[in-house]
């Protein structure tokens, strides 16, 4: 054995069937005895726990590779199968050989000229990458037709297969009721007026002697193929019964061993690696004891692995088999217990197989085979391998902290003291070390574990915390809590795009949740509602450094989908900037100073102006503009409809709300992300979101249900509004009724008028939403935050205070529940608004039952909507992921999958970052604005710019050689 | 019958000269079968296509003008 603790490169992998033979050479031991521990508790020689087969109890030593437990990953042992018995796995590919190949010479059933345009194929296909399936099945598809072998003759029979490892031959041979049935046809059946048919008369069709004929029919003569056909086609019947032969493993196996190499090629199977007869088992590796560990129970018994169990009963099967076949049992005993060991090998592979019992243990439960250990999500490969549990992570519930950094994270200080980072101890930090180390694990900053220059771990204890800190020297490594500024990994599932997972800087803090800043709640899509999230503590420098540069919040301020900032002010932020921009409102000194408390500014600008009683005034603008960069220049059309104008930093007019400093593309934020980079921007959006704070919190913000309800004057013209809707419904129902109403171009009468009394209800709500409207102030707070856009709409005020309006199911009026009417309490037929789940109330005033009944329909049709909108997008969005995965940009720009198969000549078709560059239908690239910019930026005066621009670029002279190239056309200059 | 190929949405479709697809070969190094596929039967391939062929394709792009790509005519 070579030492195996270099790691080793993985050259190659190559698929295929392991040859019986290869199974015997790597195996440690042959198996020959169910038993698995003498009476005095060691392992038994050959038998399951042979000690050849690798270790598990730590000390002792394994028999093979003489190591230990831990370093030894054990050895195979194999069985000697009494009978060859038919691997799982592989019953369509053998019942595809089966029924392609001769069933005497084993050849393929296909001409050489129809094989080697097969493989040709199969050669094409291979080249495009193609399914080769689609070629193997039509090969073995044409092969199947053939009723003869076009080597030898022999004719061929159907394969049945009768799941999972039974194979049949199934011939069509003469019935032996043959003689009735011939008469009962020549007796003729009047009905159906088919003639009867004399002797004399069949002997003529079939050309069959009239003495022979009597036999047949006496039934002392049976016909032969030809007769038995002439006869079936003379009388139109079916003389045949079908014959099924069971074919056996051995037959399988002795069948296939005879397929020549070439053959096997068309079917796409390497015949290097893979004989198809060794998918007939002769010999059973037994995996090594590390794979199948038994446990001691607390009562000192051993409980064995579901594989063991398995085993056992197939050695035991095994030499049953033996014994009996060297008794010489019968036939048939013998086929059972064939069958029998067929059954345990088959369910020590697979032990869900349909139409198969599974295997079970003594208590009933099935048993957890080799192929269980794999599949679905706790399986190997989902379970173990594509996700893992893992160290240094937490999860708790999130909580709000306005007071943080958009960049941080409060993390509790339970967690901090259990999630440590590895510190290595130097000459610098070793104070600091030893500090964290006499605090010990309960203190914070303390420590957890500390590592000595040879290698060994100790645990820091509140016992040994003083003299180990004593110890720390330089070399040493100390396991220490986390502390602020310590990078983490922050996590929201479920993680739909790259923001879903950011970094952030530690804050340690009381209490049990994780605090973060509102304003990533919309990258996680979080709220606080009982959402958890997760963290992770990294582990290497390596790690550290790449999600500071790369995965902290402010790096992910812009989207990669619309490439606009998708942090930003939300919610109360939005309301906040709107009370103190929308009509800029003047505020004193101590005011002023109040609101920008929070922000790094702490000398206030020049004052505003001087107010009447002579005392200096800031206004709100002036307030705002201290938190904008210097030179920003910014006009654009805002959220409430005005023109935004900043210029130098200042806010010259306009009103600051969503589409300024919102989350999804607000222009502002949007624009100091991309012109003065990220951490601008992070101070900017936690700057407007302080700002904001004590913006609402000096004006005062809050909503009551006096801030919905309206005077009595406008309830009754909303109630004249409503009635004159429903009027103007009847006429149209009684129009309709009379036949007088005409239909729309392309629509039925019916549709015409549900159409119309739609229209008008909607109308309808609308109108009672406008006089609502009406007698609503501007600085009521729904209207505040619907005009900002902070939250709500006019939509969500109009069916507070005016009418809720038509609920609908599928686009229509509600038109189910009973026969012809939405409900009993409505006459069949009924048309009117109110019996179709026309709300006339508002919110304020409250819904009759009805009206109730109706708005929950329509509100469960949404609820239903949005659950299987998120489980279907969710579906779609794992299928999408899993096929674009392996997608990666080259670096000459193109698009390649993992086999280079170019999917995009170049990225995005521009080959450009959406994040770079924010271009769309509405916003094409300002290359001039850009390029003015940067060359304002690179001269000082316009003298320079002129100088740089008229100057000729000197030839670069790298030879002389390359002189007379250069001089002609342009002249050389001198270089001196 | 309406020849599709003349539709104004569906995007010129060449057959590309030998030499010109040796250069493309060459700038991405690649097999031809390593491009995007198209069927033979495809409407939109110029008639005189034939398998094997690498047909060019301009068409207009939502990021950028115009994107050119590389098909190779498959059965
Ligand atoms: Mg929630
Ligand atoms: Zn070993
Ligand atoms: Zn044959």
């Amino acid at each position: 054995m070579q030492n195996s603790s270099t790691p080793k490169d993985i050259g190659q992998i190559s698929f295929g069937l392991m040859e019986p033979e290869e199974y015997r050479e790597m195996s440690a031991t042959k198996i020959i005895t169910a038993d698995t521990y003498d009476d005095d508790g060691f392992p038994i020689d050959m038998g399951l726990m042979d000690p050849r087969l690798g270790v598990i109890d730590p000390g002792l030593e394994c028999k093979t590779c003489g190591k230990h437990s831990g370093s030894c990953n054990g050895h195979f042992g194999h069985i000697e199968l009494a009978a060859p018995v038919i691997h799982v796995g592989f019953t369509k590919l053998i019942r595809r050989l089966l029924r392609g190949t001769c069933r005497e010479c084993s050849k393929l059933l296909l001409t050489e000229d129809e094989r080697d345009e097969f493989r040709d194929q199969l050669d094409e296909s291979r080249k495009l990458s193609r399914d080769l399936n689609d070629v193997t099945k039509a090969a073995i598809r044409q092969a199947r037709k053939k009723d003869k072998c076009p080597f030898c003759g022999e004719i061929q029979y159907d394969i049945d297969h009768e799941k999972p490892t039974t194979y049949y031959e199934v011939q069509q041979v003469l019935t032996s009721e043959y003689s009735q049935r011939i008469a009962g046809a020549m007796q003729g059946d009047e009905e159906e007026g088919i003639e009867r048919t004399t002797p004399d008369e069949l002997a003529e069709k079939t050309e069959i002697e009239l003495t022979r004929v009597n036999e047949i029919l006496s039934g002392s003569f049976r016909p032969r193929e030809s007769q038995r056909k002439a006869i079936e086609k003379a009388l139109d019947i079916d003389l045949t019964e079908e014959d099924t032969n069971k074919l056996m493993p051995s037959d399988i196996r002795d069948w296939f061993e005879n397929i020549p190499d070439e053959d096997i090629e068309v079917l796409g199977i390497n015949p290097e690696r893979s004989r198809p007869e060794w998918m007939i088992l002769t010999v059973l590796p037994v995996p090594p004891v590390t794979a199948r560990p038994s446990i001691t129970l607390d009562n000192g018994q051993r409980s064995e692995d579901d594989l063991t169990h398995k085993l056992v009963d197939i050695i035991r099967i095994n030499q049953r088999f033996m014994e009996n076949r060297e008794a010489g049992a019968p036939q048939l005993i013998i086929e059972d217990l064939w069958e029998l060991l067929q059954y345990h090998v088959t369910t020590f592979m697979d032990n869900e197989i349909s139409g198969t019992p599974p295997a079970r243990h003594r208590s009933g439960r099935p048993l957890k085979t080799l192929s269980q250990r794999l599949k679905g999500k706790e399986g190997r490969f989902r379970g173990s391998l594509s996700g893992k549990r893992v160290n240094f992570s937490a999860r708790t519930v999130i909580s709000p902290d306005p007071t943080l950094s958009l960049n941080e994270v409060g993390v509790p200080d339970r967690v901090a003291k259990e999630m440590t980072q590895t510190m290595n101890v130097t000459e610098r930090n070793l104070q600091d070390a030893r500090r964290f180390v006499s605090n010990g694990p309960e203190g914070h900053p303390g420590a957890n574990y500390v590592r000595r220059p040879d290698g060994r771990r100790l645990k820091v204890t509140e016992k040994n915390c003083e003299q180990l800190a004593e110890k720390v020297e330089a070399g040493w490594e100390v396991n220490r809590h986390l502390i602020d500024g310590d990078i983490v990994i922050f996590n929201r599932q479920p993680s739909l795009h790259r923001m879903s997972i950011m970094a952030h800087e530690v804050v340690v803090m009381p209490y049990k949740t994780f605090r973060l800043n509102t304003v990533v709640c919309p990258p996680y899509n979080a709220d606080f509602d009982g959402d958890e999230m997760n963290m992770h503590a990294l582990q290497n420098e390596e790690a550290r450094a790449e999600a500071r540069v790369l995965m902290r919040v402010q790096e992910q301020m812009l989207s990669p989908r619309f490439g606009e900032n998708i942090i930003g002010a939300i919610q109360d932020h939005i309301s906040g900037m709107y009370l103190l921009t929308h009509d800029n409102p003047r505020f004193n000194e101590t005011q002023a100073l109040d609101l920008l408390r929070a922000t790094r500014i702490d000398e206030l600008p020049e004052p505003s102006g001087i107010d009447d009683e002579g005392e200096p005034f800031w206004t709100g603008h002036a307030v705002f503009s201290e938190l904008l960069p210097d030179d920003l220049d910014l006009e654009f059309t805002g959220t409430i409809g005005d023109e935004v104008v900043i210029e130098d930093g200042q806010l010259l007019q306009g009103t600051i709300a969503e589409d300024e400093v919102g989350e999804f593309g607000g222009e502002i934020v949007d624009t100091i992300t991309k012109v003065y980079g990220n951490t601008r921007a992070r101070i900017f959006v936690n700057e407007v979101s302080t700002l904001a704070m004590r913006a609402i919190m000096h004006f005062g913000f809050s909503i009551g249900i006096d801030d919905e309800t309206i005077p009595e004057e406008a309830q009754s013209r909303i109630d004249e509004t409503i009635d004159d809707a429903n009027d103007r419904v009847e006429e149209l129902i009684e129009a309709y009724d009379n036949g007088e109403l005409e239909s729309l171009p392309g629509r039925t009468i019916d549709e015409t008028l549900e159409m119309k009394i739609m229209q008008t209800l909607s109308r309808a709500r609308d109108n009672a939403g406008n006089i609502a409207d009406e007698h609503f102030q501007d600085d009521n707070p729904a209207v505040v935050m619907a005009n900002s856009g902070a939250r709500g709409s006019m939509l969500n005020l109009t069916q507070m205070a005016g009418a809720v309006g038509q609920q609908a199911v599928r686009g229509e009026r509600i038109n189910r529940g009973y026969e012809d009417r939405t409900l009993s309490h409505y006459e069949p037929n009924d048309l009117s608004a109110e019996a179709h789940g026309f709300v006339e109330n508002s919110y304020t005033s409250g819904l009759t039952p009805r009206e109730f009944f109706f708005h929950a329909m329509g509100g469960r049709e949404g609820l239903v909507d949005t659950a299987v909108r998120t489980s279907k997008s969710g579906y779609l969005q794992r299928r999408l992921i899993n096929a674009l995965s392996e997608l990666e940009t080259q670096y000459d720009g193109t698009v390649r999958d993992t086999s280079d198969t170019i999917v995009q000549f170049e990225f995005g078709e521009d080959g450009t970052s959406p994040v770079k560059v924010s271009s769309g239908d509405d916003n094409d690239i300002d290359v001039e604005h850009i390029a003015s910019r940067v060359l304002d930026s690179e001269f000082d005066s316009e003298e320079e710019r002129e100088a740089f621009f008229d100057s000729k670029p000197r030839p670069t002279n790298l030879s002389e050689h390359a002189d007379d190239r250069l001089t002609e056309g342009t002249e050389v200059t001198s270089d001196d | 019958m309406v020849d599709v190929s003349q539709h104004e949405l569906v995007p010129e479709h060449t057959v590309l000269e030998d030499d010109t697809l040796e250069e493309v070969l060459e700038e991405y190094d690649i097999d031809r079968t390593d491009l995007p596929k198209i069927q033979r039967k495809d409407p939109a391939l110029p008639d005189e296509a034939e398998i094997g062929d690498v047909i060019k394709i301009v068409r207009d792009s939502r990021t950028t003008e115009q994107a050119i790509i590389y098909r190779l005519v498959v059965e």
